[in-house]
Formats: C-alpha cells, sequence, structure tokens
C-alpha cells in the first residue's frame, strides 16, 4: 500500500494518475498538512498503524506525531479535544473511526461544534472537519454501516459532504478543511478501494453544488457516495430500455443545491431519490420536498424514494437485501413513467 | 496469489494473565492448517486451553518448545498464508465485489410524453 502511494505521489497534480478513493483521500491529507502548519490529524490508530483502512498511512511518520496522532478509545473526548484546538488556532481533522461510534460524540458535535461560532458571535470558529468512514456496503459488524447524513444536515451549524469518487474525494477534502466552518466529511466504505483514473485538482466548485454525472432526459435519480454508482448502473440498465436517466451526485447535503436539484427535475420532470438511510425522515423527504417545492408544475410524478428499510443496520450477510437495489430503483423509476 | 508470513504471537487467554506453558503442539512444521483447527495446548494458571490457529496456511515455525513457559505477547507460531491479489480490506469489513453483468428483473417503458 505505501508502495502504491509513494508512486502516486511522484505523479504532478495535472496529470491523470488511477487512484483508489482511499488513496486521493491519503493524497488529500498530506496536501493539506503540507500547506498549513495549524492542520492537526488524530483520532482511534490514526497515527502509527495509519488508520484501520489506510487512510493515514505513512503521514505520521512524515509529519511527526506532534501532527498526526493516535487518541484514547473516546469519541466524545476526541471531538472536545477538536473543540479546544480549534479555539487556540488549530485546524483539526479528527477522525471518528465508524460513523456507528460517532453517536458518543454527539454532545461535543452538536452542543459544541456545530454552536460555538454562533454562540461567540463569529469569535471562536470553529475549522473542524470531521472525517468519518460511513455507509454499508463491506459487510462490517453492527455500528459499523451506519448513515447519519440526516442527523448532521439537521444539526444548524455542520456543514456536510459525502464524496462518490477519488477525484471529488480529493478536492472535497480540500475545500472542507479550508472551510472556517465545520464540515463533517462522510467518506463512503464501499468506495475506498475503487481505483480508477482522476485528475487530482484543487476544488472549483462551490460549497453546497451538486453535479451531473450521467445526462439524461426522461427522469433524475438523486444520490450520494456509494450510491451515486448503484444509480449509474440502473441507468446503464435503464437504456437497454431505451430510458434515459440523469443521475446527479448530490455530494453536498448540507447546503443542499437546492437550484442544481431544480435545474435537473425541471427538464426530465421525475425523480426518485436513493440513499442507504432508513426512509423516515431520511434526507431522501428533504430532496423530495425541494423538488416538490420548486418543481411542482413540471412534475408529471410523484418523487420516489428509494431507501434502507425502518430497522437497525443488519449483520453483513443481509445487507444486500437492506442497501437498495437495482431491481428497488428500477421499480421506482417505472412508477414515475407510468404514473 | 502472494504468500506472507504472520506470525501469531501469545494471547492473553484469561484477565490479566501474563504467561503460559506449552503443553502439547497439535501441528508441525510444514503441515497446513485450516482457520478454528486445533494449534496448541497451552496451560496457565487458570486453565489449561486449546488455542485454535487464527489463520488459513502452512506452518513455518514454531517459537517455544513443550514445556516451555512464553510470555504473553511473545512469537508462538508463524505461518506462511496466501494473499489474494487485488485490494485488501481494512481491518474491518471486506472489499465489496462488484458484479460482472448486473442482474435485474424490471424492465422499463419508456415515457409517451
Amino acid at each position: 500500500m505505501t508502495e502504491l502511494i509513494e508512486r502516486a505521489e511522484s505523479a504532478p497534480e495535472t496529470e491523470t494518475i488511477e487512484l483508489s478513493m482511499q488513496q486521493a483521500i491519503n493524497r488529500a491529507l498530506r496536501t493539506l498538512l503540507a500547506e498549513d502548519p495549524r492542520v492537526l490529524l488524530f483520532g482511534e490508530d490514526v497515527g502509527a498503524l495509519g488508520g484501520v483502512f489506510r487512510v493515514s498511512d505513512g503521514l505520521q511518520k512524515e509529519f511527526g506525531d506532534q501532527r498526526v496522532f493516535d487518541t484514547p478509545l473516546a469519541e466524545s473526548a476526541i471531538m472536545g479535544m477538536a473543540v479546544g484546538l480549534a479555539m487556540n488556532g488549530w485546524r483539526p481533522v479528527p477522525e471518528l473511526q465508524f460513523d456507528g461510534f460517532a453517536y458518543p460524540a454527539i454532545d461535543q458535535i452538536v452542543n459544541q461544534v456545530a454552536r460555538m461560532n454562533y454562540r461567540t458571535r463569529g469569535a471562536a470558529p470553529m475549522p473542524i472537519t470531521l472525517r468519518l468512514p460511513s455507509f454499508g456496503g463491506i459487510q462490517a459488524p453492527e455500528h459499523h454501516g451506519e448513515s447519519l447524513e440526516a442527523l448532521f444536515a439537521h444539526t444548524p451549524g455542520l456543514k456536510v459532504v459525502a464524496p462518490s469518487d477519488p477525484g471529488e474525494a480529493y478536492s472535497l477534502l480540500l475545500q472542507s478543511v479550508r472551510s472556517d466552518d465545520p464540515v463533517v466529511y462522510m467518506e463512503p466504505k464501499a468506495c475506498y478501494w475503487d481505483r480508477r483514473p482522476v485528475r487530482l485538482s484543487e476544488p472549483t466548485d462551490p460549497i453546497g453544488t451538486s453535479r451531473v454525472v450521467r445526462p439524461g432526459r426522461h427522469a433524475t435519480l438523486v444520490a450520494w457516495g456509494a450510491m451515486v454508482h448503484r444509480c449509474l448502473q440502473v441507468a446503464e440498465l435503464a437504456a437497454e430500455d431505451g430510458v434515459e436517466l440523469e443521475v446527479l451526485d448530490l455530494r453536498w447535503l448540507k447546503p443542499i443545491d437546492a437550484a442544481g436539484l431544480a435545474a435537473s427535475v425541471a427538464r426530465t420532470k421525475r425523480a426518485v431519490v436513493v440513499h442507504e438511510a432508513p426512509l423516515t425522515a431520511g434526507l431522501g423527504a428533504e430532496v423530495s420536498s425541494l423538488i416538490t417545492e420548486q418543481c411542482f408544475r413540471d412534475l408529471a410524478a410523484p418523487v420516489q424514494r428509494v431507501t434502507g428499510f425502518d430497522v437497525p443496520y443488519p449483520a453483513g450477510p443481509l445487507e444486500h437485501q437492506y442497501l437498495p437495489t437495482i431491481d428497488r430503483v428500477l421499480f421506482a423509476v417505472q412508477r414515475t413513467l407510468e404514473y | 496469489m502472494a504468500e506472507e508470513n504472520i506470525t501469531f504471537s501469545l494471547p492473553d487467554l484469561g484477565e490479566g494473565l501474563v504467561e503460559a506453558t506449552v503443553l502439547e503442539w497439535q501441528v508441525e512444521v510444514g503441515e497446513r492448517i485450516g482457520r478454528n483447527d486445533p494449534l496448541v495446548e497451552v496451560e496457565t494458571t487458570k486453565s489449561a486451553v486449546v488455542i485454535p490457529s487464527p489463520e488459513s496456511g502452512v506452518v513455518a515455525g514454531l517459537h517455544a518448545e513443550e514445556e516451555q513457559v512464553v510470555p504473553v505477547g511473545a512469537p508462538l507460531v508463524t505461518f506462511t498464508v496466501e494473499r489474494k491479489d487485488g485490494p485488501q480490506a481494512g481491518i474491518v469489513g471486506r472489499v465489496p465485489t462488484e458484479e460482472a453483468a448486473p442482474r435485474r428483473r424490471v424492465r422499463l417503458k419508456p415515457p409517451t410524453d
């Protein structure tokens, strides 16, 4: 792994290279640590081990254990420390090892990280980027496949982003860490090993913009993280039937690109939101509302949601029954076409 | 397929035990062993237990003689294991496998409008 990362690093930034998302995030962290001495990386196993997914591989060796370091197994303390560091001028990039282990840190995240800037009338901004390996798809044990985006998006003061490919992961992480606001950066675990040619580039789009990853005219599929790839599979299959689906990668889950959603759905007249999180009060409801409020007269069918079920995330061998399948998304598309 | 040597150290078999005595090896060097097959019987101050093999592979080396006292954390056995080519999973979970041809049952009808 280290060899692969080293080889990738020798390539200049403008060149197209093949990288996995986990390597791209490693590259972004290295860029950030090198450009700003206030950036600190810490969390469980982040330092000596290089992260359970090798995301911080080699960074402690390169930048030292004062800037890249391990913490006790105490999520609340990790986020509390990030708050203190941010108040003292640092730019912390804490990692909570898995989505499900963010729950013990919710008090710090909601009551301190998200509010400090507001509480102090701007005197203590929180330039914290919480790296959170998120979502399911890798048959991991309980607490390792959760989708917490609705919880964070519902918390005023936080920004939330979920990249879907290595190039996006790189530029969105640069953007998140350079932002003076706290950002929850959700890394889709199922995409960590997904290697593809990427051009590592500086962020070009503003925070809060979506992107169309496949244009189409009959319906818009809205997704983020690994579900973008599920939707691309569905769009490919739909094309066999003569149905052209547009796939919109929302990527910023707070703020949501309301204008981008409206622009797409005003053309396609139909929309299906796909996410891994449970249905009820999930972010799909927010997306559906934003579309309906803006495109009511354009819509040819009600916005459909294809999501996980309202149950705790299942054990690994059952997760393929829980995550939106190709057929469930196709059914939803058909419902909008036949309405 | 690439081969890799993995050394397994004596774990703490109770709560706060510091050592164990090797009673009997249940494998020899060069022998193939499956994951969870009986590996070695050891005796602690609490009990005698058989440790199952944590790996599936070939036994490359035994680091203690029978009757020898081994401190917790000291190397016990080295395995040669085969590693699949391609990306390695993290410490938790598996690398998702991409279906070559995604299966579908639902067919779509294009809209008429």
